[in-house]
């Protein structure tokens, strides 16, 4: 068998009750690189995130640096690959500073609201009782508000910038994983190993972090890319309408902010700057689509059918 | 059924107050004081009589604590009072009831065209699962999923109404048209770009949905009898597969009716079409609070009811649920 091909693995693992050769980790990465839209997902984001936090090293002009000899000036033009915009600022240079601010928001937003949601959903789940249900039915009220008006009021509130819109953005993420994490471990707990564990005297909060938790990882990894590309969607949205990233500083929803008036001020269709609103907006669709290629990959990957198996 | 109807609808009613309280507390710590303009250390201020406002604050409560302004505020909604807007200077509900036409029209229209691409494509999907289509469609589903709204509202506006021209940019119709027919053309022509738009941005979720839950269905031994007592294709799809795999679709497309407002926000700006969702973010940058608080509240509403429209729906299109309601 160990000469076995892919084909073959996974012919025995879809056909029969065999517990598949290697660790849980092995499987997973093997199982995750052959799905083929996750692993260009993987490169995709892996080519953003190098340009864009290395990028900027190697771009002579800075992102706000103004040049008013050379306003709106087309793509691949000299000096400028991706154009100029109405202040004659870089739209390459900002591009990747923008994508540092919304990638940062996206990334910190996802990681804090999916700790809170795990730690939520673990608590509800092992707890139970009247613990359990007053957090549900919190989960339930937050869940039953519209999000996206909310999140608009919320920034208005709070003011605008990088700090606040991460906070909004994490305190309405954490529902969904917490209703998930909950439920895997309301099957974990009733499992021969947490009351071995019960009865040896381990503490409570010991079983919870040291035996449930990493039963309920896998989950928890799969509803953070979700999570991620719902932040830099809502980001960039709360940006786009003036609420987010403030310029000067660039992100790539606020790069669109002027959008509307070029398109409505340009007489002539061929006058269209296009190239300012094509370019910020298609990184973050880009962006968006691995992650959501890769959160499909690995949900794929991490089934936790092979937990119970190992 | 009836008790079912009745403990549902009483379930919500104290998620409805805990709604509204959340939302009346946020909206309190928002920047800006419904007196602002008329406060006496505000220079532009015309009427500058100190007495005045005492007694406006008075009339309006605003000395009050935030909980017993709360139930003030509750109980002049159950009136039918919504107050005045500060931006427009007009009564709140005469506003939502000029805009809400607009966003009903925008967002039925949109649903409807949802609706239509959805099914084809997902019943599709399912019946031919694995085929060449049914991959391309999975991957298109994916790539409408990670579409920002605002920026495929923006490229729509660039590709259909500057470069080709057939579509209008903004607004709901153009003025000095005559003749019925004609303004009919234009309306629907203004309303064809922001529909389309929202409605797509939906049809990905849709299809992924109904192709699972009919795959679920297909996969059931009915439809295998079916097919053995040689039914014709269309017929157990259609008759037998649909019909149950409608259980679930139909909750999904219930619940989401409220993504439809939330969406609509960001359309309806940008189409500069005269909705309630335009309205909300114009009240929200202008810091008009009580017209805000209003549109917030009136989506809140619309979400629950979708919810226990949902669930209604659920126990209506399922027989089993409702044997098993009746056995209790």
């Amino acid at each position: 068998m160990i000469f076995a091909t892919k084909k073959q693995i996974d012919h025995i693992e879809e056909n029969t009750d065999i517990v598949p050769i290697g660790s849980y980790w092995q499987l997973v990465r093997r199982k995750f690189l052959s799905h083929k839209l996750a692993f260009f997902g993987l490169i995709v984001l892996t080519m953003i995130v190098l340009l864009v936090v290395v990028g900027p090293f190697f771009v002579r002009v800075a992102y706000d640096e103004m040049d008013f000899t050379a306003l709106l000036v087309p793509p691949l033009s000299s000096g400028h690959i991706l154009g100029t915009d109405e202040l004659g600022r870089d739209v390459f240079a900002r591009l990747l500073y923008g994508g540092r601010i919304s990638l940062l928001v996206g990334v910190c937003s996802s990681l804090i609201s999916t700790g809170i949601g795990l730690l939520v959903g673990l608590f509800s789940g092992y707890f139970g009782g009247i613990v359990d249900r007053l957090l549900m039915r919190f989960v339930d009220v937050m869940l039953s508000i519209p999000s996206f008006p909310v999140l608009l009021i919320l920034t208005l509130v709070f003011g605008p910038g990088l700090f606040n819109t991460i906070s909004v953005l994490a305190i309405f993420g954490w529902m969904g994983v917490a209703r998930l994490v909950r439920s895997v471990v309301l099957s974990v707990r009733e499992n021969d190993f947490i009351m071995a564990a019960r009865v040896a005297g381990t503490k409570k909060i010991q079983i919870l972090f040291r035996h449930i938790m990493p039963n309920v990882i896998p989950i928890t990894i799969v509803s953070a890319t979700l999570n991620l590309s719902y932040a830099i969607l809502a980001e960039s949205s709360l940006s786009y309408l003036g609420l987010g990233i403030q310029p000067p500083t660039p992100s790539w929803g606020n790069m669109l902010q002027k959008a509307m008036t070029y398109i409505l001020s340009k007489g002539h269709a061929s006058q269209t700057p296009w190239w300012l609103i094509f370019f910020p907006g298609f990184m973050i669709f880009l962006v968006v689509l691995s992650v959501n290629f890769l959160g499909d990959g690995l949900r794929d990957a991490l089934d936790p059918r092979f937990v119970s198996e190992s | 059924m009836i008790s079912y109807f009745f403990r549902r609808v009483g379930e919500l009613i104290p998620v409805f107050f805990l709604i509204s309280m959340i939302i009346f507390f946020i909206l309190n710590a928002m920047p800006g004081d419904p007196l602002l303009y008329s406060r006496v250390e505000n220079p532009r201020v015309i009427v500058q009589d100190p007495e005045r406002i005492a007694k406006l604050r008075e009339y309006y409560h605003l000395d009050d604590p935030l909980i017993v302004r709360y139930f003030f505020w509750l109980k002049s909604l159950f009136k039918g009072d919504l107050g005045y807007s500060s931006m427009y200077k007009l009564p709140v509900l005469k506003l939502i009831k000029s805009r809400l036409p607009n966003t009903l029209m925008l967002t039925v229209t949109a649903w409807l065209i949802g609706l239509i691409v959805a099914f084809p494509i997902g019943i599709y999907s399912a019946v031919k699962k694995y085929s060449f289509l049914d991959y391309f469609f999975t991957v298109l589903a994916f790539i409408g999923i990670s579409l920002p709204t605002f920026w495929f509202a923006l490229m729509a506006i660039i590709v259909f109404s500057v470069f080709l021209g057939w579509f209008p940019a903004a607004g709901v119709q153009t003025y000095g048209i005559s003749g019925s027919w004609n303004i009919f053309v234009d309306k629907l022509k203004h309303l064809a770009l922001p529909s389309l738009v929202l409605g797509l941005v939906q049809v990905a979720y849709w299809v992924r949905y109904i192709r699972t839950s009919l795959l679920e269905v297909l996969d059931q031994d009915y439809i295998r009898t079916a097919y053995s007592k040689g039914a014709p294709d269309k017929r157990v799809i259609l008759r037998h597969a649909l019909r149950n795999a409608m259980i679930p679709i139909i909750t999904i497309i219930a619940l989401d009716i409220p993504y439809f407002f939330g969406g609509a926000l960001i359309v309806e700006t940008i189409f500069s079409w005269p909705g309630m969702g335009r309205l909300m973010y114009e009240a929200v940058l202008a810091s008009d609070y009580n017209l805000a608080i209003n549109c917030l509240m009136f989506i809140t509403i619309v979400t629950l009811l979708s919810n226990l429209l949902a669930d209604f729906l659920y126990v209506l299109v399922d027989p089993r649920i409702r044997l098993g309601s009746k056995a209790v």
